[in-house]
Parts: structure tokens; sequence; C-alpha cells
């Protein structure tokens, strides 16, 4: 296919360098920095997309992030698809894959366009809403097929094979945008030596002197350009993001930068020097001054059939021809409410195409740019604006009238001129959206007139987003913002003045208000005229909204749709908000804006996601001996971020055990031998100070005056709600010395609770707490025979059941390793928790395999660690509390001393009658009648089953297993008033119909008189 | 006896001592560093790390006497020996983190604990419980960055400066000993991830690892 608009020589393409590409199946080719757009319409493709709603056919429109029709799915490959990306912003690459993201069965021939044509009137806003409510069960349908005629783009199916990361930036100065303004203000920041990183969204950094027409030092614009970006390229101070957009700019001017690394070159990132590249980067940047300098979107003007392809914004058709040698069409039209857009038809006649008319919605325009247009020969139609576009699939003219913007109407005959090209310009609205995201709301300008950014602190706005427009203003506003800045963060040295260039003056007349054009009907009967051609919202559709009683333009909004989507109401918006306050007889400023909100454009999830992915997703916390549990085919179970060895099954006869069959058989090695469990993730805090003691009896519900070095505690924490928070057992190193452990998942909580209550309540106490649960490796032996197994590998700690009883702890020597040896038991069983320094945990580790082998040592895990302490009626924090359990609750009175001196935390919530209530829900033993019945965790407990819905329930199962050792289910349980309870039957109705019944009993199922730990 | 109980958690044999990366290092495929690699990532494996709590006042002359360097009182700060074996850290207003050859933790321990006396202080050994790793290589300051959302340009950040922040999803100390490389001190059980997500951040500036 020929590139039939393409100019035989201008614009910042490489002409040498060819590139084929693929869009809708049909290969064509464009040059070396064409965008995806820009080649599109070289190659005369007139129709891009179909409307959201109505399917009508539509073109290339703008030519950067305001574009809203020429949205493609972008990908060689499944795994490589991205959606909706604007056409207008993908650069061209060999070998690019795109495809509309509308049109069923596709874009030329389209069914969804029959609904469009003929339903048209019938489509009224919140249509879908209307006719698709009832019945609702059928929604499901309709929507199915809606989606599939309206869709915008879909996600791939297959993991994105690329990489994508974060940055964290930190600057004095950040500037958004690279045109003149932005460029001049980085350069200034830049020789001053303050950090700057300067972010621009395009291919090319230039911003609007990528195709100005004006020449600066006497030189083309792009001169300057080049020459400013080579100086902030040699300096050190300054980071240069090109294709890089600021998406969202966030509190204290943090600001996130998305940008796209590989994206012009190819499909997927493709490896440098062997090397993978990152695809896109979020740069999340911490600016002590902002400097926006953002630009401008033009406005299109509203009016008959505005969509049909061929209609385009006038400063997009310049771009096209002067950066890209692009003219896309043959005779134009221009529609203007303003001096800046005659630059277009200039462009355009330079092409050496037809300019069949300027239409100027003033009654005399003057001023240097329409005098060369006079110049030139070209018609000026004064007073006037295009009323009407006609053409179905192209523009094929333009219906032109007199018309009295003030009065909204028509004042003369219509003419209608041949063309295939309508240019339009309403004027031009600065890009608030980003100073908006912080909440501010922006401000009318009733010059230009449009809205200019509002106030936020720590950012300046440079350049034409103040609402002014030429360029020696964009200069100096930039100048005179850096000096500013930097004055008011204490940088006064001016020994690198930065001057600003020579411009030519350009007399530009001012502009006159027009947002949608009067037809010779009205709103209601004329020809479609779009507002938000993405959303294909109407000017119709908005008077319709108003009269339905939606005033207020956030409801306009969500009723018609306006400014939704990835548009975010670039182009529509002020053109809404202007109908919306004609019809409602008020000023713009009084209808005011709706809020933008981040994104400014889409983000792929891929850059939000960054490096947090897979198995980077959270830390995976490992203990000393992981590497031995992977060796030894564990199943894992997470543990906050804690990897714990959940069980260790065994090969048996070829087969797998499962976890219940592995459970089952590491349950009773435990009770009739021996087991060994890693019990390194247990929270442990060393705790020194004289008032180590005192800190432990404030903290703790029972009494620590007692515990003489050498012993240990279980210890009861509780919030100062009374209720149990934490528990564990802190043991006595030496008069002012203690270890303290706490569960795994409350390591780091607890550790905050101490540092908290000491820091802001009892600073007068002298203890200091230090985090030690890495230090330390903790391997638990317990069963019958773990002293033998002792024995074997410690020669310097006497054993003797009396001189080292339950609940002491020893120094002593551990297959030749320093160890702490503490007596405690949590599985009901003779054990011994030995604390490793965790560099050496894994020689001990294997040391206590090799002499306990044959005494059958079975390391058992987290599921085995849960049936062993469940049939001693052993707690869990967290499991078998829940926030609302007292110590007395779970019938832990014993560890709670009310006759302490000092008032503990939570003793003064135990003390209210409600704490005392004696139906509160108590910690119970359950047994099941049926004993293969293993209950279900969280089942209901009610005490008459026959009782109607809904049944009063009076607790909850918190833990239940089967147990081996037992050959029962067991479960444990809160009930109301259980404890009072003992020998009743309960019942469990489950979801299946089905009810259990259970016996309320000791939650003691297995050696009540605690006989075994002591062997 | 002592108040505190005063415990050497080493052995003497240092036979099949491991460090908080030994799994690490079976379990990460070798890198391909390519041409000039931009980052170089190396363990100091097996150091002794005491974390040293008590007022400035307090702590300052035994800290002179037994390391040899002063106690640094500004926020952030590392002071180090000549020789630059033996440092100390300021973490918090009352913490600092001293890290020595290894096997000498404990001496100095009982050296601190002598010249403090009767003052109120504490000293916890927490050798096992962290590492330290050197970041260094051109593209040692990028991996930083894409790493914690500390600043660590060298004008905010210059050598003799250290801060806890976050890294990646946990935390970390950041350290700049020397003009040409960082540290990181890293806890046990987060350096597999740690390490992990060092090895993909530079894998695209290419990275060695020893």
């Amino acid at each position: 296919m020929t590139q039939q608009n393409r100019l035989a020589n201008g614009g910042l393409i490489d002409r040498k360098r060819q590139l084929t590409f693929t869009y809708n199946g049909k290969r064509y080719t464009g040059y070396e920095g064409d965008t995806l757009a820009s080649a599109l319409l070289a190659n005369g493709v007139d129709i891009v997309n179909r409307s959201f709603k109505y399917s009508r056919p539509r073109g290339v429109v703008a030519a950067g992030a305001e574009e809203p029709n020429a949205l493609v799915q972008l990908g060689a490959t499944e795994s490589t698809q991205v959606p909706n990306v604007r056409a207008t912003q993908q650069a061209l690459y060999e070998g690019l894959v795109a495809k509309s993201t509308n049109g069923w069965p596709n874009v030329q021939r389209d069914l969804m366009g029959m609904v469009g044509k003929m339903g048209g009137s019938f489509m009224p806003p919140g249509f879908y809403y209307k006719t698709f409510m009832a019945p609702a069960s059928m929604w499901m349908t309709y929507e199915k097929y809606i989606r599939k005629g309206a869709g915008l783009g879909r996600s791939p199916t297959e993991n994105d094979p690329d990489t994508y990361d974060h940055l964290h930036q930190h600057c004095d100065v950040l500037v958004i945008g690279a045109g003149p303004s932005g460029l001049m203000a980085a350069l200034s920041a830049g020789r001053r030596g303050v950090r700057v990183i300067l972010c621009d969204e395009q291919e090319e950094m230039g911003g609007s002197l990528l195709d100005s027409r004006e020449l600066i030092n006497s030189q083309p614009a792009t001169r300057w350009v080049s020459d400013t970006l080579d100086e902030l390229n040699q300096l050190d101070n300054v980071t240069v993001l090109s294709r890089t957009t600021a998406h969202g700019y966030h509190d204290h001017n943090f600001v996130t930068l998305h940008e796209r690394r590989t994206e012009h070159i190819w499909d997927r990132a493709t490896p440098a020097n062997g090397r993978p590249q990152v695809r896109s980067r979020l740069h999340r940047v911490r600016a002590k001054r902002v400097i926006l300098a953002t630009g401008t979107h033009e406005r299109p003007l509203v009016y008959a059939n505005n969509d049909v392809p061929g209609n385009m914004i006038a400063g997009a058709i310049s771009s096209y021809i002067r950066r890209y040698g692009v003219v896309p069409g043959n005779s134009l039209v221009l529609s203007t409410n303003n001096d800046h857009a005659y630059r277009t038809a200039l462009n355009w006649h330079e092409a050496g195409r037809k300019v069949v008319a300027i239409v100027d919605a003033r009654p005399s325009p003057k001023g240097t740019l329409v005098d060369q247009a006079r110049a030139l020969d070209i018609r000026i139609i004064s007073g006037s604006a295009v009323i009407e576009g006609k053409g179905t699939n192209r523009v094929s003219g333009a219906c032109v009238a007199a018309i009295d913007p003030a009065a909204f109407k028509v004042t003369g005959k219509v003419e209608e001129l041949e063309c295939d090209t309508i240019a339009s310009s309403g004027g031009y609205s600065p890009v608030v959206h980003l100073s908006s995201h912080t909440g501010t709301r922006p401000q009318w300008n009733s010059e230009i007139p449009a809205f200019v950014p509002g106030e936020v602190k720590g950012m300046t706005p440079v350049g034409s987003v103040t609402g002014v427009f030429d360029l020696k203003t964009a200069f100096d506003t930039a100048l005179s913002a850096i000096d500013h800045a930097l004055e008011e963060a204490g940088d006064t040295s001016s020994s690198k003045v930065t001057e600003a260039p020579q411009v030519d003056a350009i007399q530009e007349g001012p502009c006159c208000a027009l947002y949608q054009v009067p037809h010779t009907k009205t709103t209601l009967r004329a020809p479609k005229q779009f507002v938000d051609f993405q959303n294909d919202v109407t000017a119709s559709a908005i008077e319709i909204a108003t009269r339905e009683g939606f005033e207020s333009i956030e409801h306009v909004k969500r009723y018609t749709a306006l400014g939704f989507g990835t548009d975010q109401g670039k182009l529509g918006n002020i053109n809404g908000m202007a109908i919306a306050a004609r019809i409602l007889n008020r000023s713009i400023p009084e209808v005011g804006t709706t809020v933008f909100r981040p994104n400014y454009t889409p983000v792929t999830f891929g850059a939000i996601a960054g490096r947090h992915c897979r198995d980077l997703f959270d830390p995976e916390r490992y203990t000393a001996l992981h590497q031995w549990h992977v060796e030894h085919g564990a199943e894992f179970e997470d543990v906050g971020q804690w990897k714990r060895p959940w069980y260790f099954p065994k090969t048996v006869n070829g087969k797998k055990e499962t976890l219940d069959e592995a459970v089952a058989r590491e349950c009773l090695a435990v009770r009739e031998k021996i087991g060994i469990l890693d019990a390194s993730t247990l929270g442990k805090i060393d705790i020194q100070g004289p008032d180590a003691r005192e800190f432990l009896n404030r903290v703790y519900t029972n009494k620590w005056a007692k515990l003489a070095p050498g012993r240990v505690r279980y210890g009861l924490m509780c919030k100062d709600d009374g209720m149990l928070m934490d528990d564990g057992t802190t043991s006595c190193l030496a008069e002012n010395h203690f270890l303290m452990t706490t569960t795994t998942g409350g390591a780091a909580g607890v550790l905050e609770w101490l540092e908290v209550w000491h820091q802001t309540e009892w600073p007068e106490l002298d203890v200091y707490f230090t985090s030690v649960t890495d230090h330390w490796a903790t391997m638990t032996v317990t069963g019958p025979d773990a002293r033998k197994l002792m024995e074997e590998v410690t020669t310097d700690v006497d054993l003797d059941r009396e001189s080292f009883k339950f609940m002491d702890w020893k120094e002593g020597t551990v297959a030749g390793v320093p160890a702490r040896i503490f007596r405690i038991s949590f599985t009901g069983e003779l054990a011994y928790e030995i604390n490793i320094q965790a560099n050496y945990a894994m020689k001990v580790w294997l040391e206590l395999f090799d002499k306990g082998e044959k005494y059958g040592l079975t390391p058992y895990g987290t599921e085995t660690m849960h049936v062993l302490r469940a049939e001693k009626g052993l707690i869990i924090a967290g499991q078998d509390t829940d926030g609302s359990v007292t110590p007395e609750d779970l019938g832990l009175q014993w560890a709670v001393g009310y006759d302490k001196p000092f008032e503990w935390i939570g003793k003064r919530a135990l003390t209210r009658p409600d704490t005392s209530r004696k139906d509160r829900k108590q910690f119970v033993g359950l047994k099941p009648k049926d004993a293969n019945v293993v209950l279900e965790e969280g089942a209901q407990i009610v005490l008459d089953p026959n009782q109607s819905i809904p049944m009063a329930m009076v607790g909850h199962v918190t833990s239940s297993y089967y147990s081996a050792h037992l050959k029962r289910g067991i479960a444990l349980a809160v009930v109301k008033g259980g404890h009072e309870r003992m020998g009743e039957t309960v019942y469990l109705p489950m979801a299946d119909g089905k009810v259990h019944e259970a016996e309320i009993v000791s939650p003691v199922f297995l050696d009540p008189k605690w006989e075994r730990q002591n062997v | 006896m002592s108040n505190i109980q005063e415990f050497d958690c080493r052995p003497d044999s240092q036979q099949g001592a491991e460090s908080s990366l030994h799994w690490s290092y079976q379990n990460q495929k070798p890198r391909s560093p390519g041409q000039n690699p931009g980052v170089q990532i190396r363990e100091h494996a097996l150091l002794g790390h005491l974390t040293l709590r008590g007022g400035a006042i307090v702590l300052d002359e035994a800290v002179r006497d037994v390391l040899g360097t002063t106690l640094p009182s500004r926020p952030h700060a590392i002071n180090q020996n000549d020789a630059g074996t033996h440092s100390i850290q300021w973490i918090s207003p009352d913490e600092w983190l001293v890290i020595v050859p290894g096997g000498e933790e404990f001496s100095i321990e009982a050296q601190l604990r002598k010249a403090l006396g009767d003052a109120h202080f504490s000293i916890v050994n927490v050798s096992g419980g962290q590492t330290v790793l050197t970041l260094s290589g051109e593209k040692a300051l990028e991996v930083l960055m894409k790493s914690t959302s500390y600043d660590v340009h060298p004008l905010a950040f210059p050598v003799g400066k250290g801060v806890t922040t976050t890294f990646g999803k946990a935390t970390a100390i950041i350290r700049r000993p020397a003009e040409d490389h960082w540290e990181l001190v890293i806890r046990r059980s987060f350096a597999d991830y740690i390490y992990r997500w060092l090895l993909d951040a530079s894998a695209e500036y290419g990275v060695t690892t020893s």
C-alpha cells in the first residue's frame, strides 16, 4: 500500500527507515519517527474504530494523549496484548501488530452500527439501564452482548513475560512537560545545580515547538529544542525522562511517573547485552517543587456530525503535517474562534493542498496570522461557523452559516462547502488534570476562556497551562518560576542566570467564547453533536440529562458518562460544562468542573506492580533450618510471612502420605517416642534492666515478682480492654534479664506494644527490649524418649528430672554448640526447647537426627503441633481467641494476679461487670458423640436443634482435629456459660442439613494430671 | 551472680556454621554477569553484631575505650575505627549497632559491660540474626533506588551515614561506609527475599555475587 497522504519532505520522520506494521490484519508501511496514528493517516486509513454506544465510524481526531477514538489493542502475541493504547501515543516499530478495540465483527462492517443508526434516537442517556433493567436475571445475558459490541480492548489471557519496576526519586525541581516553558525551566534549574527531573509523555521532547512555525534565536524552534536537550543531558544533576507520563499527582508533591522504556522498540522488552530489560518503570518522585508545564489541549467545536472521520482538531492537523509529513486529506475547511488555529490552514496550504475556507466565529478577525492567510488569498468567512459536517465514513462537505454565539442561533443562510477534512478549534484548555489530582479545584479564567490550575502548595504552573499562550511569556514565566522557587528554598545564587531566547512577536486578536455551535434545528432534533467522543455523549444527551433533573455537573457526568473512561474528559469536559451551563442559564464557573482523578492516562498493571510479583510478591521468611525442611519434602504453611513446615509427608509403598496420614504418624511419634519441631519462628524479646521485672508485672496479667533466675513462667498479655492479646513463656535469665517469647504472628506487634507502653506511659522504668527472634533458632525435642536423646547430645547439663525440672531452663552445650535449654512443653510430653545461635543451628539439628534416628526421632510440623496442644487444651492466641476473650473466659484465672500492687494492663477492664458475666462465651472442649466426626472449625453451636430459624447460637468451634492418639475427633470451642455446662450436649447444624451432636467437656482431653511432661 | 546473664553463644569451632544466605547461594541459579557487570554483591558473613542501648552520655566513654571510636551522636551517623573493622551506628536516640569481626562480639560485650558498670544500658548479641551485604558497582545506586523510598542520592546520603528503612517489602539498614560501596544489614529470616530482590533488581545491569 502506498502512503498517499505522506509529503515528499518535511517532518521529523526518517524516510530512509521504512517500517512495516499490521493493522486489523492488513500490512502497511510507515517511517521511523511515526506514531501508529500518523502512519495510519499517511496510508489514508479513515476509520480506526467504532464508537462506544452508537457504533459510528470514527477516525483519528487528535495527535496526543487526548485522542478519544484511535484506541487500539496492541500486541503480536497473546501474552503481550495491551488494551486501549492510543495510536497517537504509540511509536511505530518494525512488525507492530494492532487491532481496533471496537467493532464487531469489524470496524468497516459493524453490526452494532445498525443499532446506532436505526435506534440512535431511541438511545437516550441511561438507555442501557432503562432498557435492560428487567428481568434482572437476564442482565448477565444482555451484558455479554452489549460488552462484546461496545468493549474497550481486552486483557491478555497469558502471563506477561516482561519485567517492570519502581524507582524512588527525590529532587528539588520536577518539571512536568518538555514544551518551551518546561525546557526553559529545566535548563534554568539545571544550570543552577539543583536536582532536576524533566519528564515528557511524548516520543520526542519539545511539545508545541515540534510543530511550531516560529523561529527561536532566528533558527527553527526544533534547533533550540535539541540544543537545550543536549545541554540538559550533559548535566549530572538533571534526569531527563522521555516517554514518561506524569500520571498521578498526590499529596506533598509526591508524583508518580510512568516511563515506557521499550514499548517504542518492540512487542516485548528485548534483552540488551544479554541482560533482561525493564519494559516500563514507575518513578515515585518526591519533589520539593513541581513545575507544571503540561500545556493545553485544544477544544474541538461541537457541531452536527462532528464525529465523522475527517473531522479533526486543528492543532492535530498541524502536528501531522509538520512533525510527521502527513496531510490527512485534500481539501480543508477550518472552523475556529481564535487566531492560533490559523496556523493549521497555513500549514495545509504550504503542504500544497487546498484550503477551502477559514470559517471564523468572530465578526472581524485580525492579527498577524489572519494577515498571512489573507495574503495567501485564503477565503475567510467571518462571523460564521461550520454548523454541520456531511458524509458518513469520511467528511464530504461542511455546512457553514453565520451565527450569533451569545444568542445561540444561526443568523444567516447555510452554505455547503465541499471538502474532505474539517478542522475545528474552540480554544485551548490548560491541562489542569494533574493539579486537580491534589484536590484543588481549577479556576475559571474568562479571558481564554477556560479553567487554569488551582493553587497547590509547592507547585508552580508555567507556560500555556497558565492561560498565556505566547512563546515569549512562556519562557519568561518559566525563568521567573525557577528563580522564585529556588529563592524560596533558600538558594539565592544568581551566578548562572539563564536568559530567554529571542522570539518574534506575533499579534493575536482575542478569541470569542464558542463551545456548541448553534444549528438551524434544535439540539434535540439536529444531527448528533458530539461532546465526548469516547463515551458517545452528545449535546442533546446533556440537555436531556439536565431536563431529567441532573443539574449538578457530577450528576450529569454519571448519567451521561461524560468524561469517563481512559479519556478522562480531555476533549469534551469543558464543552460539556458549557452546554450544561447554557441550558441551566448559569455561568461555566457556577456549573464547575467534575473531579479529575489519577491516572491521567492509563497505566499498565505491570508498572503498578513493579517487582512486587511472582516470588517477590511478599517476603518469605525462612528459619535457619529451612533448607533441611525443603530437602525432606515438607509441605509449608504460611504463618504471617514465615514459611513453616506444615507436615512432613513420607512416601509409603510408593504413595505420598496425605495430610491426615502424616499428621497421625507424627502425633503418635511424639506421644509414644520422640519428635522434633522447628520452633524458631516464635517471637523472642531480650529484656534487660533493673525494672525489667516490674515491667513484666505491668504488661502480663500474672505475677513475676518471685520468678527466680533459672525459672520459666507462662504469661498472658491483655490489651487495655482486658481481652487476651498474646501469650508465651518468659524466662528469668538473671535478676535483671529476661527472655520473652511471643506467638509467631504476634512478635512484631508485641515488641511495639512494649515500646509504646515504655515510651509513653512508664518512661521512668529502666528497661530495654531487643528482638532476638532471628538470632536464636529454636528446636523442640519432645516425647517420652526426649531425655535419652538429650543425654547423648549434651555433656554438661544435668538432665535429671529432679534437678532440671519442668519450667526450668539451663545453659549448656548441645552438639558442641552453646545452648539455652528450656524445659517447657506445648505438647504435654516431656520437652526440651533448645535455643541455638542461628548460624550454628543446622549443625545441631543434623547432630540431633544423627543421634536420634535410633529413637525414631520424627520431624513434625505445625499441624501436628496444633493437634498435640489441642489434646492438652492449650490455646493458640488468634485461633482460639479473637480479641473478645478474657483470660477468665479461657479458664486461666490462675494466671491473673488481681492483687498485684500496680495496675497492670487490662486489669481495670477485667473488673467491669461485663467481664464477669456468667454467660460469657467460655472456652471448653467438645467431644463429638460420633467419635469419627471431626467438627468444622467455625461451626456454630446451638442448644436446641429443633428451634426455628434463626436459631440462637451460643458459641462456635475454634479448633478441631482428629486425634490419632485418642482415636476420635476432638474440638475446642467457646460456648456461652460453657464452664458451668460440663457434660451437657450441644448441637452443630451444618450447611448440608446434618446436625452434629457433641458433649461439653474439659478442654484437657489427655492426661488431666499433667504427668506426661514430668516423666 | 551478675544481674545479667552473659552468654557466649558462639562455639569454638566454626565448622558447619551457616550464614543467613547459606541456602540462597545453593538455591539461586548463577547469574550471567556478562561484560562489566554494573552491580557487585558480596556478603560479609558471620560477623559479630551487638545491639547497644542506653543514653549517649552513659555509653560514650566506654565505647571510645573499647571500640577505639567515639559513639556517633548525630542521627544516622556511623563511626568506624581506622582499619574499618569495627563500626558503631546510630539507630535511634538510645540505640546503636556495633559490628565487629566474628568472634570478638562476646569479649567486646564483656569489656563494655565492665566499663559501664552499674549504669543502665543493655547489650544484646544479635550476631545470628543478621548479616551484612556490600553493594558496589556503577549501578549500585539505581538498585538502591529501586528498593527503598529513602533518598540515597549522594547529596542526601553522604559517606558515614546509615539508616534503618524499607527495602522492597522488608526492612534493612542501609549504610554508606565509603565512597565506593554501600552496606546492607539485613535480618536472617528476610535475607533470602532480599537477596532474590537484589539479583532481580540488578539483572538489567549485570550482577556478580561472592
